[in-house]
């Protein structure tokens, strides 16, 4: 898998900029976490080795913490994140033929990043747009009223 | 699509039948047609409901008139005075004081199908939600106001324990109980959290609020903090829902700088100021303690109960957490007064409550009316019908951790009294409808999959048990499943709910258990016949594999 | 005091306690997994659940406070159901063969419930996942496939030894114990105190010596005392067959309620040392194996009318160095008889007790600011140490005061390294005697680590200042200018407390003996050293190179062979008894768990054989000269 190699200068920077905008209270952890994790697209362990000694938390809790969420991710990721969601209404809206159009058109299963590092492909809890189901998100775009059509045309908008 | 006008449902409880309800029906819609109203009316049987002696009724909508006993002879008459006339049948309408408990609550609605009523979505859609000014020409911060000029912390309490408000969350906890319980706790400080983290699928009536009345919200958290003695207020935002937490950082500034929050309220000498927490993708943080975990930066585990947070919630505080729509009744309750809210909705359930509907269904959306309203009026009505003149064959509701209820049940008045007795969960108000071509082992298989991502692990009847039923829901789609398998997941739901730590455990298996009380023979189809009757389950070993590949890669 | 009603009893409990120990204390059993009465309850297993009339659920007791009036059942078919739930699901998460599984050793927690439960067979199809198992650390291993994720292990590592190296990691059926962020245990920030090991509940984590020896039933459990440091912690000393299986903390010890070190914990087991088992004279340049009655003539030709030298080791029971120093002190009239830690361990504490404000490690436990300086009790004293560090999440505050390296420098809150010998000035800057601008000058420290120390210090309402050996080694030189006056000045103006932690195991008796001076060997002909089984350091041997005559009375060989003229061989103090006075002037006792080598003598015996050969009888009362510095 070939990924986007993250320098130590990044990282560094990613997490002296979280630091200066929340702080170091115990309470600012997890917006820290994914402040960083938007900037760098993942979180490196040096990244959280360096919010453990500013914020004097302990690097297991913060890895404890890090893996917990779904938005967070302490594995390198592609280059554009599919979040697919899997829940009910979207199932029931037609969501499966949907999904085996994503994994057709990928290639690869859940969870898995594709060998040229361009898609990471998720699914994810409801985002709250069921109205419109079913729906995905490629990075922080949505797409609603999906159809398995329209993947390919959707996907082939990104570089 | 043809817009439905009236909805007419006739009784079909075995005392009806046995009263010529089937020559009834039969009646009315040769009536209808004779008018050619087929497509604007719609002509339906419902389980029981009235008592025996004033049967067959005939209700119809939406002016919610019960009519009964209605002798074959009386449809025509029923039906040109009724439904072409539009005048109540003289002499026909069933006596209020013969009508049972399961139907008085139709003619207390006083003859009128509920309407869209907005309380807690007044201003959405209507004011621009960055500009505090449009708030306020639409009545925000009124009732902050009021609540700081001429009320006592008791007095607000007190009007909120009169308007009968309950948590909107999904438990249906009394609002006015638990600000007491909080003003009553000895801690010092003490915060108020709202608890923005809606993760439960089918449901976004939060994230309208928050993104088209922050306001409201920020107001609303400030009457509690005045109320309960807190200077602190945390909204925390589940992290997907990025433009809310814009939106709500915005009015937070904009409500600072018009002296809403802060030091000194309208000079009354009352601080309270609010700061937005995101969330990072955990279903478990709209679990109370849960989410004051994650605050603290912690794995959002629920902690074990009592002490709850009224007295020992966040860092140890006494601590109110009430869900966003309960809170966007604050303010309307302050303004209009405990009577005029009760004035909404049934006896025991007052206001109103947002549903979301989502499914097979030609609209899809969100409505708000009173407490009250049944599942086949929200369908015909605000749903606009199946889509594709589908069947409806089971609804689930309250989100993925909702009852699955049959066809049978639709006629139920949707309030939390009612579905508390009739064994369902009303929770958040997602109303997910879906029709004959819904395989309900695929739907459960779906529902507990997720379930078993989100459980957080910390408990074991919830941590293993959604997996084990998720396991053998996909043997069953499979075709490889036994009747063991059936016998295996009666002896893992009910305990799952009596032994789980929190609500997520405790009702990950209310989906199975309504599978299998309504639609066994479907289950057993599956697995005695090898077919899927809807045609969705794969039925060819494929999911099995899948599943094993997601136990290696954990192993990895 | 609370009423309530259990399986029909009434009873009487304090407020505040969990249904599950008001059942305990009166001998109701629940069974448990995940609760332990040394963590804070957690209600993860739902072993535990209760039913309790008027709730409507099943709860858990381990976390139900008790209120007045409850109604409690423990045993009703609904909780025995529940239980066998419970247990079906965790054997159903991974790989449990409990009905089968022989080498539990009868220890396994889990198995014990299910056969209480009369569980015999799985009733849900197991997992069948193979999990890695984890086996780099060097004295335990961590089997991810007897995991029940109770995390007693997780929490132990918190909240007992505050060192937070275990967690878990993802969540639901996914959720792991980890060690830091993913990483081989041996390659963790794991400190091997082993409390996760003792916690664990299954065979998930297992110390590599003692797993599957013997089976717990058929083993001893002696009640002993740590002579790993001062602080003394008492132990379970778990012995089958003349083998020392374990050495576990004792949960119900107020003291270390349950907590030990690498140290303690592991040394004893993991010793690879060769024991001395037979007397040895040196002939012709070698070792040779002799009689005691051998041995002991060469001794004394050696020290009668000779002048001797007599160093003990202060690992040694209270009665072995008290029969020493009537020995060589009182009868032989020795004119350097002292301890191999010479003076270091308790030298100022006479000044420390005179101003009344000596700590204790109950002090430590409670403070909320802790000031160390020239001591790093996360290496000599863990023990004390965890005491502080599970302390520092919940705000206690940490300044770490060391010109030279120190590994609690890493967890504290400001770390100052003022120049070699320039701790008076520091701590003279600290009391606000000297301006920062000065101490700046004299102690290279910078002036806003001085200022925040004050601030933290004066914000603090328990201060616990600990000096070690760096502080002493300085001491003394120039009599007006003594840091430990001025740590005592400081001590008081703050309304704080002073900690000492003494050095090894019996430093506090050596000085009530006496045995607490420097010593020189210089122009002594013979030295007698009675070193047990202590390990004597370089800096120690290195000091006993020019000895002409040197006795070694010992457990186990070390450099010093290549030195000692005679060898005396001793015991451990695994086999011998006797009595400890530890760093709060606790009078301990250790039991004997195994039999010492045939031919092998405790130090005591050892002692008065030397002595009878020499025409003494010892009767030392070694109990009268300890009083003063007894506690009670």
């Amino acid at each position: 898998m070939t990924v986007a190699i993250i320098d130590g200068i990044q990282v560094y920077s990613a997490v002296q900029k979280a630091l200066e905008r929340h702080g170091t209270s115990k309470d600012e952890l997890i917006p820290l976490l994914v402040d960083v994790n938007s900037t760098l697209g993942y979180l490196p362990t040096e990244a959280l080795g360096q919010i453990s000694v500013a914020t004097k938390i302990p690097i297991s809790q913060i890895m404890s913490v890090a893996s917990f969420y779904s938005m967070l991710s302490t594995k390198p990721r592609g280059k554009h994140v599919i979040k697919f969601c899997e829940n009910a209404p979207c199932h029931i809206m037609g969501g499966r033929q949907v999904w085996e159009a994503l994994l057709d058109s990928i290639g690869v299963t859940e969870g898995e990043t594709s060998n040229d590092g361009k898609w990471t492909l998720a699914t994810t809890s409801c985002i709250g747009a069921c109205g419109v189901g079913p729906v995905m998100m490629v990075d922080d775009d949505l797409y609603g009223n999906l159809t398995p059509e329209q993947i390919p045309g959707i996907l082939s908008q990104y570089a | 699509m043809s817009k439905i006008r009236s909805l007419v449902l006739v009784s079909s409880d075995p005392f009806s039948i046995n009263r010529g309800a089937v020559e009834v029906f039969e009646a009315i819609k040769k009536e209808i047609a004779k008018y050619g109203l087929q497509d604007e009316i719609e002509v339906s049987m419902i389980r029981d409901t009235g008592r025996h002696d004033i049967a067959p009724l005939v209700i119809i909508y939406p002016e919610a008139v019960v009519y009964g006993p209605v002798l074959v002879e009386k449809v025509p008459f029923l039906v040109e005075e009724h439904l072409l006339k539009g005048r109540v049948a003289a002499g026909l309408q069933a006596p209020q004081r013969e009508l049972s408990g399961r139907i008085a609550w139709i003619s207390a609605r006083k003859g009128t199908l509920p309407a869209e009523q907005r309380v807690v979505l007044k201003n959405v859609g209507i004011i621009d939600p960055i500009d505090i000014e449009d708030a306020i020409t639409h009545d925000g911060y009124q009732a902050l106001g009021k609540v700081l000029s001429e009320m006592t912390p008791r007095a607000v309490i007190d009007e909120l324990k009169r308007a009968g408000l309950q948590g909107r969350g999904g438990a249906g906890f009394p609002t006015g109980l638990k600000w007491d319980f909080v003003s009553k706790s000895t801690g010092i400080p003490k915060y108020i959290i709202c608890n923005a983290d809606e993760s439960e699928p089918g449901t976004f009536k939060d994230r309208v609020i928050l993104e088209g009345d922050p306001h409201s919200i920020i107001e609303a958290m400030a009457i509690a903090g005045f109320a309960v003695g807190a200077n602190h207020g945390y909204i925390y935002i589940r992290g997907e829902y990025k433009l809310a937490q814009e939106r709500m950082s915005i009015a937070i500034e904009q409500a600072r700088a018009y002296g809403f929050l802060g030091e000194n309220i309208f000079g009354t000498g009352f601080n309270f100021d609010i700061v937005v927490h995101s969330g990072a993708g955990a279903y478990i943080c709209g679990e109370e303690t849960a989410l004051i975990e994650s605050i603290e930066g912690k794995r959002g585990e629920p902690r074990a109960r009592p002490p709850y947070p009224t007295t020992h919630g966040l860092w140890g505080k006494p601590t109110l957490v009430n869900n966003v729509e309960t809170l966007a009744n604050v303010t309307p309750i302050i303004r209009n007064g405990a009577d005029w809210y009760r004035r909404l909705g049934t006896p025991s359930s007052p206001g109103t409550k947002v549903y979301t509907i989502l499914g097979n269904v030609n609209i899809t959306g969100m409505i708000e009316v009173p407490m009250g309203i049944t599942l086949r009026e929200v369908i015909t009505i605000y749903a606009g019908g199946m889509k594709h003149n589908g069947t409806f064959k089971l609804a689930q509701t309250g989100g993925s951790s909702g009852s699955i209820i049959p066809a049978s049940l639709q006629d139920t008045p949707m309030d939390f009294e009612s579905f508390r007795r009739a064994g369902v969960s009303l929770g958040s108000g997602a109303l997910l409808i879906c029709d004959e071509n819904t395989c309900v082992v695929d739907l459960t298989r779906v529902l507990l999959n997720f379930f078993r991502r989100e459980s957080c692990g910390k408990c074991t009847p919830c941590r293993i048990g959604t997996r084990k039923l998720y396991e053998i829901l996909t043997h069953i789609a499979d075709g490889v499943g036994t009747m063991q398998d059936i016998v295996d997941m009666e002896r893992i739901f009910p305990p799952l709910e009596q032994l789980s730590n929190c609500g997520l455990g405790t009702t990950a298996g209310t989906p199975v258990a309504g599978m299998l009380n309504h639609f066994r023979a479907e289950v057993e189809a599956h697995i005695k016949l090898k077919i899927c009757p809807s045609g969705i389950c794969p039925m060819n070993g494929s999911l099995s594999k899948e599943l094993e590949k997601t136990w290696i890669s954990v192993q990895a | 005091m609370v009423q309530l009603t259990i399986d029909g009893q009434q009873l009487e409990v304090p407020e505040g306690i969990t249904v599950l120990s008001a059942a305990r204390r009166n001998g109701i059993k629940i069974p448990t997994l995940c609760a332990h009465r040394s963590l804070t309850p957690y209600g993860g297993c739902r072993l535990c659940v209760v039913e309790i009339e008027g709730m409507r659920n099943v709860q858990t007791s381990c976390t139900m406070p008790v209120s007045n009036g409850m109604v409690i059942h423990t045993n009703t078919e609904k909780i025995k159901e529940s239980r066998k739930f419970v247990l079906s699901m965790l054997f159903s998460e991974r790989n449990h063969f409990c009905m089968y599984c022989q080498v539990s050793g009868g220890e396994c927690e889990l198995q014990n419930a299910a056969l209480d439960e009369g569980m015999d067979h799985w009733p849900l199809q197991p997992n069948w996942t193979n999990y890695a198992v984890d086996a780099s650390h060097p004295y335990y291993v961590l089997d991810h496939n007897r995991c029940i994720l109770c995390r007693r292990c997780v929490r132990a590592c918190a909240e007992m030894t505050g060192n937070f190296t275990l967690a878990t990691e993802e969540r639901g059926a996914s959720t792991m114990i980890i060690a830091d962020y993913g990483v081989p245990l041996g390659e963790s920030s794991c400190v091997s105190c082993g409390n996760c090991v003792q916690q664990c509940p299954t065979g998930a984590l297992i110390d590599r010596q003692s797993a599957y020896r013997g089976l717990e039933p058929k083993a001893d459990h002696i009640k002993s005392t740590c002579v790993g440091c001062s602080v003394g912690c008492a132990v379970d000393l778990i012995v089958h067959d003349n083998q020392l299986l374990r050495v576990e903390g004792d949960y119900d010890a107020p003291l270390n309620g349950g907590m030990m070190c690498e140290l303690g914990r592991f040394k004893p087991i993991f010793d690879k040392q060769t024991r001395i088992r037979t007397p040895m004279i040196r002939k012709d340049g070698a070792l040779k194996a002799a009689t005691w009655d051998e041995a002991v003539a060469v001794i004394i030709e050696n020290i009668k009318d000779k002048k001797v030298a007599a160093l003990a080791s202060t690992r040694l029971p209270a009665e072995a160095l008290a029969i020493f120093k009537e020995f060589f002190a009182d009868d032989l009239g020795g004119k350097m008889v002292t301890s191999i830690e010479e003076n270091f361990p308790t030298q100022g504490l006479n000044e420390v007790r005179k101003s009344g404000l000596e700590g204790t490690l109950k002090d430590l436990r409670e403070s909320d600011c802790v000031i160390t300086i020239g001591a790093d009790l996360f290496k000599s004293h863990m023990v004390a140490g965890f005491f502080v560090k599970r302390n520092l999440p919940n705000g206690t505050k940490l300044i770490v005061i060391d010109a030279g390296d120190n590994q609690m420098a890493e967890r504290a809150d400001i770390f100052v390294q003022p120049k070699q010998g320039s701790d008076y000035e520091f701590l003279q800057g600290l009391a606000g005697n000297i301006s920062p601008e000065e101490v700046n000058k004299s102690t290279y420290v910078n002036i806003k680590s001085l200022e925040d120390s004050i601030n933290l210090i004066k914000a603090a309402k328990k201060p616990v200042f600990v000096y070690g050996k760096g502080l002493s080694q300085q001491d003394g030189k120039v009599a007006e200018k003594s840091p430990l006056q001025a740590l005592i000045g400081l001590a008081k103006s703050v309304n704080g407390k002073i900690f000492s932690p003494k050095g090894k195991a019996n430093s506090l008796a050596a000085a009530a003996y006496k045995l607490d001076k420097p010593f020189d060997t210089h122009g002594f002909e013979t030295v007698y050293l009675a070193l047990g089984d202590d390990d004597p350091s370089n800096y120690l041997i290195q000091r006993l190179e020019k000895v002409p005559f040197l006795v070694v009375q010992a457990s186990h060989d070390s450099k010093l062979m290549a030195k000692a003229s005679v060898v005396l061989p001793v015991s451990t103090w695994v086999e011998q008894g006797g009595h400890y006075v530890n760093l709060d002037g606790l009078l301990q006792t250790t039991q004997p768990g195994t039999k010492a080598p045939e031919g092998v003598l405790s130090n005591e015996e050892a002692l008065q054989i030397v002595a009878k050969a020499s025409g003494f009888a010892l009767k030392a009362n070694w109990k009268s000269e300890l009083k003063d510095y007894i506690r009670e």
